[in-house]
């Protein structure tokens, strides 16, 4: 892995944040299995050069370019994709890459970049180690959305500021709603009973009726949103500011 | 003061504008074929309930079919007028509740904790949504449940003094 990395000082220079990752997946997997991939050394090889073959084909050997390192940045930018940086980065990358090594490479170079095949298999076995890191990544994501979610839910919910834990927060929106829809029932009740004492859905208000309403001062409320449509001056009679109806005998 | 920063909690105000007309409208409608003096206790029962769902309904319909709960709110109003009417035929009746029965799936609540799970039953279509959205849903839901409860205490206010 040493040699690996120390292999990688040119790769360094095409993507800087090279020695990081390769220091990070050395960290990541356990000695046993990485002697295990040293030994499997040579097959591994023998892998990467028929997809530097495939590789060149597609490219229409345009290029002379060190197909090793090549191959290195390709497995770097499956990686990248995996996390979800776009593709065409990737292909600028290789494009450097290629403008870069256009010029002689020795072969010397070549057999000095013969280790990056291990780092190609480690990036694949990363990359398939990946798949659940992925996993996690997109449960991290989710849960950060939800812990979002939940900070705007107690934004929204009055005295819910001062709560701590989700299950409190929770239970907290829950009552929040059950007033809310115990209000809309009573509230509705209510509705029934004015309209049964006096029968007044044939005269709804016109908009001259609701000019002298909308004059009264309003008193201020307890709740954010309460004080929130207090505010807004559109010429609705409905948006008359009231208080303490709940309270008052009818 | 702090909710006049995000414009997204200064939309209700339009949308509040929307239901009080809805609403408005169905209590005109439903006073149209009111009888000329209810007395009867079940009768006013019955109206209230009627009020009720004129309030929920106008609520779900000025939201629109974009939000998941007002779709699932105005399909259970519209399931439970046509269980009411076809509680007079049996038959048909039946039917319809083992369908229901049938459409809605119950994966989400078997899993996640008894205030999820409460949360769920609260606001209308919870059941199938994930938690994500069910929250999503749920902050929505409190802001036109308020702007109904404010529409309505001020439709009671006019008429009250």
């Amino acid at each position: 892995m040493n040699d690996g990395a120390g292999g990688a000082y040119n790769f360094s220079e095409i993507w800087p944040g090279f020695h990081a990752n390769a220091a990070s997946y050395a960290l990541a997997m356990n000695p046993p299995e990485m002697d295990h991939i040293s030994n499997r050394g040579p097959v591994n090889y023998n892998n990467s050069k028929k997809r530097r073959d495939e590789d060149e084909c597609a490219k229409g050997g345009a290029s002379t370019s060190n197909s090793d390192n090549d191959n290195l940045i390709e497995g770097d930018g499956k990686r990248l994709k995996a996390e979800g940086i776009s593709n065409g980065d990737r292909e600028s990358k290789a494009q450097r890459e290629d403008v870069r090594n256009s010029g002689k490479v020795t072969d010397k170079s070549a057999a000095k970049a013969a280790e990056p095949p291990k780092q190609d298999y480690i990036h694949v076995r990363a990359r398939r180690g990946q798949a659940t890191d992925s996993h996690s990544l997109a449960e991290r994501a989710r849960r950060e959305k939800i812990s979002e979610r939940m900070k705007i839910l107690q934004d929204l919910v009055p005295g819910c500021n001062k709560v701590i834990g989700k299950a409190l927060v929770l239970d907290e929106i829950i009552n929040y709603i059950q007033s809310l829809q115990r209000q809309v029932e009573f509230l509705s009740m209510k509705l029934e009973a004015v309209n049964s004492r006096e029968g007044i859905y044939g005269s709804y208000p016109s908009k001259d009726f609701s000019q002298h309403t909308f004059e009264t001062p309003g008193m201020p409320f307890d709740s954010q949103g309460a004080r929130e449509y207090g505010r807004d001056s559109s010429p609705e009679w409905l948006h008359m500011q009231i208080g303490g109806s709940l309270e008052r005998p009818s | 003061m702090t909710s006049d920063h995000i414009p997204s909690l200064r939309n209700p105000s339009s949308i509040r504008t929307r239901l009080a007309h809805r609403f408005v409208r169905a209590l005109k409608k439903l006073s149209m074929d009111r009888p000329s003096s209810p007395v009867s206790v079940s009768d006013r029962y019955k109206r209230y309930r009627m009020i009720r769902a004129a309030a929920y309904a106008s609520m779900a319909s000025s939201v629109g079919p974009r939000r998941a709960w007002a779709r699932a709110l105005l399909r259970k109003i519209r399931n439970r007028k046509t269980g009411n009417i076809s509680m007079k035929r049996r038959g048909v009746r039946t039917c319809l509740v083992t369908k229901r029965t049938l459409l809605k799936p119950r994966d989400h609540r078997e899993m996640g904790s008894q205030q999820e799970n409460s949360l769920r039953g609260l606001v209308p279509g919870g059941e199938e949504m994930d938690f994500c959205r069910l929250l999503n849903e749920t902050g929505h839901y409190i802001k036109c449940l308020r702007a109904q409860v404010k529409v309505m205490k001020n439709i009671i206010d006019l008429y009250s003094n």
